[in-house]
């Protein structure tokens, strides 16, 4: 049993009262803060209040854009998800079997995650432009150049596999570690039993990176509620709205139009719909993890 | 059963360098973004985003960033800045992490549970909640369009505090008692022990944050209005969308500049940063 040593809380609160003050500043009071703006109209620049009841609530509910948001983090999640774990798995089974030089594999696949938002739409975007080398290849291939980001569907499958891209890396990473903590006496009872490769890694392997699956899920869903630089600088949010994200709705809604009211509004309405799906998320791993044990 | 043997050998070795050959084929594909963008950057302007290997190489374009029409923008201040407010968030992400996560897994003070448990549910829940409001208080507070607006709101990482604690449970506890015993105060015993004992966690909680502070887009934006406060980051995106637009030679030039300082980071720490990953995950 530890026993409590009498310095301890002196000592204790000492150290976390930069966290308290920093929770209570930071955290507490603009989160209440947050909910009295849910039933407020109020502009950033003017000091005039006035109570609106759930006017905001009733407008965002409403609000195409807002649906917009909704309709197009699904979408993005149905596409970047998948892929990036597939892509990312893969990976990681390939480094997991080199032999030597893992190292520069390893930082080499990480590199593409220290692009900034900003710099990889910026790559992505001069590479798709008009008339660049990727454009010239699928005008020769297909006959025309596809209209990357004009075309609604396109858009959406160009962020995703941009900020994919990006990701694969570090969930590899991931992975890897998760395949490293798996015992090789695993292996080799399975080798001994005529297990074939597809069948190591749906019943082996898989199964034994379980922590790993709902770190990464858990990572992507939050990020997939977070996407902001890349319409931002590719699309503005277009065409139609297909690219229109929870954060750039609350961005514009609050620091191009003003309403500081309504954004927070929407901003409670993005928390509130993250929350849900991804403990919907939780429940659905939880039941796969119980199929395997 | 030589022969036998012979070719299974040579069937292995042939998958050996199988592998090899594909996971060169994907790192190329990992890194050709980068290439691009490297070789874009030294183009002369009439070719850029038409060629993928320019007639020759040239600086035109850095050139018109700093000395030409680009140097309205004021980019080395911007680099300057960023460099302030990714390394300031990252010293105090790490110092508070560490004094806090000692404190929350080595001190049995009262209500350390219920510390615990706050830091779990603010850890989780959605910052996007915050960001009106926490733009009006810094407002209140006068930090507007300042440094201080962009560090402090988000300076404190709670994900260092929960890794730390984590990791700091994992030392053994007679490290501690003999340090103690020897009268080293409990600052000591972080900075001078604890600190140095974790520095794989330490590499991954300082270039993790470092890189997330170093790329943050949207607080900075709505934080800074004036051009000589904007961090790299920001002033190439209020470039890419506006009047800059029709040079995309000078952009990729300062995208070169925006992202080889984290590549380089990373290319001394790769290392100890790929061993700390594998402890910061489990």
């Amino acid at each position: 049993m530890l026993k409590m040593r009498k310095q301890d809380n002196i000592v204790g609160y000492f150290l976390t009262a930069p966290y308290l003050f920093y929770t209570i500043l930071f955290f507490v009071y603009p989160l209440i803060w947050s909910f009295w703006l849910l039933f407020h109209r109020t502009s950033i620049i003017s000091r005039t209040r006035e109570f609106v009841g759930l006017e905001n609530v009733y407008q965002a509910l409403g609000s195409i854009k807002v649906f917009a948001a909704f309709i197009f983090t699904y979408k993005f999640i149905a596409i970047f998800i998948p892929v990036t774990i597939v892509i990312s798995l893969f990976i990681a089974l390939l480094i997991d079997s080199l032999s030597k030089g893992k190292i520069i594999y390893i930082i080499g696949y990480f590199l593409p995650y220290l692009a900034s938002g900003v710099a990889m739409s910026l790559i992505v975007r001069g590479m798709l432009s008009w008339n660049s080398p990727v454009s010239q290849f699928f005008n020769k291939i297909i006959g025309y150049t596809p209209d990357w980001f004009g075309n609604s569907t396109l858009a959406v499958i160009v962020i995703a596999l941009m900020v994919s891209w990006k990701h694969s890396g570090y969930y590899a990473l991931i992975f890897l570690a998760g395949l490293q903590s798996i015992p090789d006496e695993i292996y080799d009872a399975a080798k001994i039993d005529g297990v074939d490769f597809w069948m190591m890694i749906w019943k082996i392997i898989i199964p034994m990176l379980y922590p790993a699956f709902y770190t990464i899920m858990i990572l992507s869903t939050g990020l997939s509620f977070a996407i902001f630089s890349e319409p931002l600088i590719l699309t503005g949010g277009g065409p139609y709205y297909a690219t229109h994200s929870w954060q750039l709705e609350i961005y514009r809604q609050t620091f191009e139009f003003g309403n500081a009211g309504y954004g927070a509004t929407i901003g409670v309405l993005d928390a509130i719909v993250t929350f849900v799906t991804i403990l919907l998320i939780k429940r659905l791993l939880k039941t796969w993890g119980g199929l395997y044990g | 059963m030589v022969r036998f043997n012979n070719r299974r050998q040579k069937i292995k070795k042939l998958k050996i360098v199988l592998i090899y050959i594909v996971a060169t084929i994907g790192l190329c594909m990992s890194v050709y973004p980068y290439l691009y963008l490297i070789i874009q950057s030294f183009t002369p302007e009439a070719e850029v985003d038409r060629v993928l290997v320019p007639s020759h190489l040239t600086l035109e374009s850095y050139r018109w960033l700093f000395l030409g029409a680009g140097a309205k923008r004021p980019w080395l201040r911007a680099l300057f800045n960023s460099i302030i407010v990714a390394g300031s968030s990252t010293v105090i992400a790490l110092l508070g992490g560490a004094m806090v996560g000692y404190a929350l897994s080595r001190l049995q003070f009262k209500g350390r549970d219920l510390f615990n448990n706050f830091l779990l549910f603010h850890m989780f829940y959605p910052g996007i909640i915050l960001l009106v409001p926490l733009f009006l208080l810094v407002v209140f507070l006068g930090f507007y369009n300042s440094y201080l607006g962009m560090i402090l709101p988000k300076a404190l990482s709670l994900w260092a505090i929960f890794l730390y604690s984590s990791f700091f449970l994992s030392i053994p506890k007679e490290i501690i008692e003999a340090a103690r015993l020897d009268k080293a105060s409990e600052l000591r015993i972080i900075f001078q022990i604890m600190i140095p004992l974790s520095w794989p966690i330490t590499t991954v909680i300082g270039l993790l944050v470092f890189l997330r502070r170093w790329s943050e887009l949207l607080w900075d934006m709505v934080v800074i209005t004036s051009y000589d406060k904007m961090t790299l980051n920001v002033l190439l995106a209020t470039m890419s969308t506006g009047e800059y637009v029709d040079f995309p030679g000078p952009m990729y030039a300062a995208t070169f500049i925006l992202t080889f300082p984290l590549v380089i980071l990373f290319l001394i720490f790769g290392k100890r940063f790929t061993k700390g990953i594998s402890l910061a995950i489990k």
